[in-house]
């Protein structure tokens, strides 16, 4: 977990493919408050595009990524 | 409902009435040919799964407010009024429909019963009642094409961390591009799914085969198609034809993606480049003695989903049986006609929508479970990520025993020097 982001909601998405981490996530970020952040993990490539094209969309916002191998991990901040 | 989003919706749906639907619309004599037709009635025996049913919603709603006899006479005229309850109607119909098309096979008058479902879902859109999660994935995708540069760095960075997959699965030489991005003037522009799965044992053949690739920085799928919003598929697809025109490829290579393929086939319109699947690239491939497969990779026999949009409604039959005989000696057929063979239930969006639809997917598909344990086979291949994800899935709750793989992984795979 980020030192900065306090985290209202985890979201374990390893291994799903493409769009479930997308489809989890815009499912997941309704059951938390305005201004609350979601920490959501996959392995998919393709969430490193689809991800902040989602946020856009949505009108959310993506505090940070980070990469690590495999693992990447995004703080998704709830302003829609 | 208000007049004004009943008009605003009747605007929809006389814009889907061209000479084709008029006919599939005035043409059924409710003949019955194609109740066993759909693998919804076959395996769960209620009568709304049955196509001609589905029909009849959007056809008395044509009635009533398309037809004389239906505006001056709705009693007799068979006409429905378009309100609340009758989008709930065209909800289950449209979306308990995979789109497969197996009953326009046995309909004696063609009835295309995707086209008349396509009415159905554009009126959803219309009245924000459709599945909104594929509506955004449409408008993410919609997002990436436009903004693409704000992207471009994320992709790249998605890829590096296959190069080191594609090299395992073929040696290059030194100086070689692995997985070659944006190359003007390159013979074949790759289309994939965002995955490793379908990047990978792609990039591995293309580079067995020294083809002059590029992999397209879109993701193949069109969500706009899938929720039926003929705007939104235009727009997904642009972006690939733009980017297959501004680099002058040659052809335009799908990867294991019916809809995706189909979409660009028969909607792409007139276009100054070849549209082919993987599938085809990869029999061709083999047919051109540019790559060799063994056929000892794969232990036990082999059975072929065929996936709905590209073999029954897209004519992809020959290349991935072709393939197969170089895989096996024991290719195992599902049916003796194609044309027939079943869906898996996880098409027009289904498997999209993830957990919502599981239940319905599982009850409704039964009957193809039937018919691959039928064959006995021990691998099941098929080349679409909505059936493989479908198959999976009824592998696991049926407990089938087979395993599940893409056909475009196997020929990686058995890919020999």
């Amino acid at each position: 977990m980020s030192d900065e982001i306090k985290v209202d909601k985890h979201m374990d998405l390893k291994g799903l493919p493409c769009p479930m981490p997308v489809v989890k996530v815009s499912k997941g970020i309704k059951e938390v408050e305005l201004g609350q952040v979601i920490e959501a993990v996959t392995t998919d490539p393709g969430s490193l595009t689809d991800f902040p094209a989602w946020a856009r969309t949505s009108g959310n916002e993506i505090l940070k990524s980070e990469q690590d191998g495999e693992t990447i991990r995004f703080y998704i901040k709830r302003t829609a | 409902m208000d007049q004004k989003t009943r008009d605003d919706l009747l605007t929809l749906f006389q814009s889907k009435l061209n000479e084709a639907m008029r006919f599939y619309l005035e043409t059924c004599t409710r003949c019955g040919t194609c109740t066993e037709a759909c693998h919804a009635y076959a395996s769960m025996g209620q009568v709304k799964y049955i196509a001609a049913y589905r029909h009849e919603i959007i056809r008395r709603i044509y009635k009533k407010y398309f037809k004389g006899r239906g505006k001056v006479w709705p009693s007799v005229g068979e006409a429905k009024e378009l309100n609340e309850m009758a989008l709930e109607e065209l909800y289950e119909a449209a979306w308990s429909c995979t789109g497969c098309r197996r009953c326009m096979v046995y309909c004696p008058f063609g009835v295309d019963t995707q086209m008349l479902m396509s009415i159905a879902k554009l009126l959803l859109v219309g009245a924000s009642a459709e599945p909104e999660i594929l509506t955004l994935l449409a408008d993410t995708s919609i997002e990436k094409g436009k903004s693409l540069e704000l992207y471009k760095e994320g992709f790249l960075a998605g890829l590096k961390r296959l190069e080191e997959e594609v090299v395992k699965g073929w040696q290059m030489e030194a100086g070689e591009t692995v997985i070659p991005v944006d190359v003007e003037g390159a013979d074949l522009l790759y289309v994939a799914l965002a995955g490793a799965h379908s990047i990978v044992p792609a990039a591995v053949v293309f580079n067995a085969a020294r083809e002059n690739w590029t992999l397209s920085f879109f993701e193949a799928v069109n969500f706009g198609a899938f929720v039926g919003d003929p705007t939104r598929t235009k727009l997904i697809l642009d972006r690939i034809i733009n980017e297959a025109t501004r680099l002058k490829v040659k052809e335009v290579c799908i990867c294991e993606c019916g809809t995706a393929y189909r979409v660009m086939q028969q909607l792409a319109g007139r276009r100054p480049f070849k549209v082919s699947s993987i599938t085809d690239v990869q029999a061709r491939y083999i047919r051109e003695g540019r790559i060799k497969l063994s056929r000892s990779t794969f232990k036990g026999s082999i059975t072929y989903h065929d996936p709905c949009q590209m073999a029954r409604n897209a004519g992809v039959i020959d290349a991935p049986r072709f393939i197969l005989r170089h895989l096996t000696d024991d290719f195992r057929e599902m049916t003796d006609d194609i044309r027939y063979n079943w869906c898996c239930g996880g098409g027009g969006g289904l498997v999209a929508l993830g957990e919502d639809t599981l239940d319905f997917r599982m009850k409704s598909s039964r009957i193809k479970t039937e018919q691959v344990q039928e064959t006995g086979a021990q691998i099941l291949a098929t080349a679409c990520e909505n059936c493989h994800t479908q198959l999976e899935n009824l592998n696991d709750h049926y407990k089938m025993g087979v395993k599940v793989r893409f056909l475009s992984s196997m020929v990686a795979d058995a890919l020999v020097a």
